[in-house]
């Protein structure tokens, strides 16, 4: 059983195209790169590098399309999203696999990710209800107000390599199921689960121009940033892109923007902790996704001096690390994938030796591992870090990777203030048995995404994915209810008749 | 061991198929209680199907999933071939009956870690399997 290995959907090399207006054509750019299976290190395609003239055309088309696609009912427009959710399910496994190999994530992480951009298609469908105004007769005396949401015309994504497939569905059906039109930049490290998206956006026969993709690297980024005709820009990646290149040069050209960035979030443990839950937690939020998520666990704060609990949880932390099997995403035995290219195995390597440098104990070295039959270029293994401090590199920056570093405080008031010291804002989360050091904490922790008895939490599509400091740049975040205010303008109508 | 949710479900999935086949294997032997086993052998299927709904709806990246303390062992649940006469492959079917409860069980037990909507299912699976053994035992 731990060695079925599921079959590939991805046989031969793919050669990535953008499509615009319905139409799947070739990038203006004559340079392509390899998008290389970190697994197994085969090649699953080329992906153009992409070009100013790319995102025109796509912009163009999408400008094109508005508006008679403002004009399609909202009823209309969710119909497409339902036609959508019903491919989407019967591609499930497919979309899946692909996201695996791209990837690298384990095949239950893949369709928790599948899932939970079908969730976003899902609440999509719900737009008469979601985009309704409100009103209000008689503000005086026969003149009624009220306010009504339009949409403002080309939206666009760029997405990050670790959620192919998700991320881009945090933003586009609610932008497109408002009535705006949309263009999705996927990474050019995971180019391949937005290809099989594009595929059910044909199928479920969407308007030409309504949703399109472009691909490549920086050059079509700047392009979306630059473009006139672009309202908005969702970006998901690191703080460096999203504060200084994104939110800058996006909202200083009058651009919506929203980015949410890097984080370094913490875990607080009190003594009071229900163990075994809390262990089995920990684990999925230090090294799901081999920790390549802005909602993974970065810092375990162990709180009180209850040495004999203290010890005894961190042997059990470290234990159940241990035991985690390494390899190849689509071998439905394996725990935890590899980075998701080699550049990301070197940097996140690097941080452990920059950990070693600085004092802190190796308790695990994840250099140390067995990926089976699979090469070792993207494969890490977990490491933990013990007697770490906050002023630490390895405390206080990202990793992007599966390291957990241990820290210890006397009280939650100090887990509290270390929590609060960071840059990042993104999540937090505490452990206990208490209701009121629960409260207080959710109360005071300066985190947008807050966990209680449960790991790093992502908010449900009906909910905003929140973030604070460092981490988020812009006012209104992806999903929930801010995402229909990000992509709508309120309009306020005062009407009298004579 | 079974240790991920892709591996349990998978498990589950194969249980069900291999009894489903057996029961109808065993229905075309004999012919007098084809329709009994055939509608067991349907409801295997049903039952492998509810579970990979359940597990495709609920799987998640929303909070943890994904790590058992307590892996399950696949050589704990056997189907095994239903032979012999009428009776005596009721017997064994019976028993391949109980090694899915048994799975059913364990999984409800133990699958909390991995997707919270799994264990109803399982313990609700678990509790349907038990019931049908008396169409079973009556072909006995």
């Amino acid at each position: 059983m731990c060695m079925v290995v599921l079959d590939e959907p991805i046989k031969g090399v793919l050669e990535v195209m953008n499509y615009i207006d319905g139409e799947w054509v070739e990038s203006g750019s004559e340079e392509y790169r390899e998008v290389v299976n970190p697994a197994t290190m085969r090649t699953l395609a080329k992906v153009p590098i992409g070009c100013a003239e790319d995102v025109e055309a796509a912009v163009g088309a999408a400008q094109e399309a508005f508006p008679a696609w403002r004009r399609t009912t909202p009823l209309t427009r969710a119909r497409y999203f339902f036609r959508l959710k019903e491919l989407l399910e019967e591609h499930f496994e497919t979309v899946s696999r692909v996201c695996t190999m791209e990837h690298g994530k384990i095949i239950d992480e893949s369709r928790g990710e599948v899932r939970r951009g079908i969730e976003n298609v899902e609440v999509a469908s719900g737009i008469p209800s979601l985009m309704m105004g409100y009103n209000l007769e008689d503000i005086s005396t026969g003149i009624d107000e009220a306010v009504i949401k339009q949409p403002l015309g080309v939206f666009a994504c760029i997405a990050p390599f670790n959620f192919p497939f998700m991320v881009p569905l945090w933003f586009m059906p609610i932008a497109v199921a408002t009535g705006n039109t949309y263009v999705i930049k996927p990474s050019p490290w995971t180019p391949l689960s937005m290809v099989k998206l594009m595929e059910l956006v044909e199928e479920a026969g969407f308007p030409p121009g309504v949703i399109n993709t472009v691909n490549g690297d920086a050059e079509p980024v700047q392009a979306i940033l630059q473009h006139p005709k672009v309202k908005g820009v969702s970006f998901v990646g690191s703080t460096k892109i999203g504060r200084d290149v994104v939110y800058r040069e996006g909202a200083s050209r009058g651009k919506r923007v929203q980015a949410q960035c890097s984080a370094k979030n913490f875990l607080v443990i009190m003594p009071d902790a229900d163990v075994e839950s809390t262990v089995s937690g920990l684990l999925s939020s230090f090294f799901g996704n081999t920790g390549q998520r802005c909602l993974a666990g970065a810092n375990l704060v162990m709180v009180g001096d209850d040495q004999k609990f203290i010890e005894g949880f961190l042997a059990k932390v470290k234990k159940a690390a241990q035991g985690i099997r390494i390899g190849y995403g689509l071998d439905e035995g394996v725990q935890m994938g590899p980075l998701q290219a080699v550049p990301r195995k070197k940097r996140v390597a690097e941080y452990i030796e920059k950990g070693i440098e600085e004092g802190a104990k190796l308790a695990l070295d994840g250099r140390k591992y067995d990926s089976g039959p699979y090469p070792r270029d993207c494969f890490l293994g977990p490491s933990i870090f013990h007697g770490v401090q906050p002023d630490m590199a390895i405390a206080k920056e990202e990793i992007f990777g599966p390291i957990m570093s241990v820290l210890h405080v006397g009280d939650l008031g100090e887990a509290i203030e270390m929590v609060n010291a960071s840059n990042y804002g993104n999540a937090a989360s505490i452990f206990t048995g208490s209701g009121k050091a629960a409260r207080k904490f959710q109360y005071e922790v300066e985190c947008g995404n807050i966990g209680v008895n449960i790991g790093t939490v992502a908010p449900m599509a009906f909910f905003p994915f929140s973030g604070m400091k460092d981490s988020f740049f812009g006012d209104l975040h992806g999903q929930g209810r801010d995402a229909i205010d990000f992509f709508t303008e309120n309009k306020v109508v005062i009407q009298r008749w004579p | 061991m079974i240790k991920t949710t892709s591996q349990l479900i998978s498990l589950h999935a194969k249980l069900e198929e291999e009894a489903a086949e057996k029961l109808r294997a065993l229905a075309q032997r004999h012919p007098e209680a084809a329709e009994a086993l055939n509608r067991l052998a349907d409801e295997n299927i049903q039952h492998r199907d509810t579970v990979t709904r359940v597990y495709r709806e609920g799987v998640t990246d929303a909070f943890e999933v994904g790590y058992m303390s307590k892996p399950l062992n696949e050589g704990d649940y056997t189907i095994n071939e239903l032979e012999g006469p009428l009776k005596e492959a009721v017997r064994t079917a019976l028993l391949n009956e109980d090694a899915v409860i048994k799975f059913c069980l364990d999984a409800s037990r133990d699958a909390n870690q991995l997707i919270p909507s799994l264990p109803q299912t399982f313990s609700s699976l678990a509790k349907r399997k038990e019931k049908r053994k008396a169409l079973l035992d009556s072909l006995v």
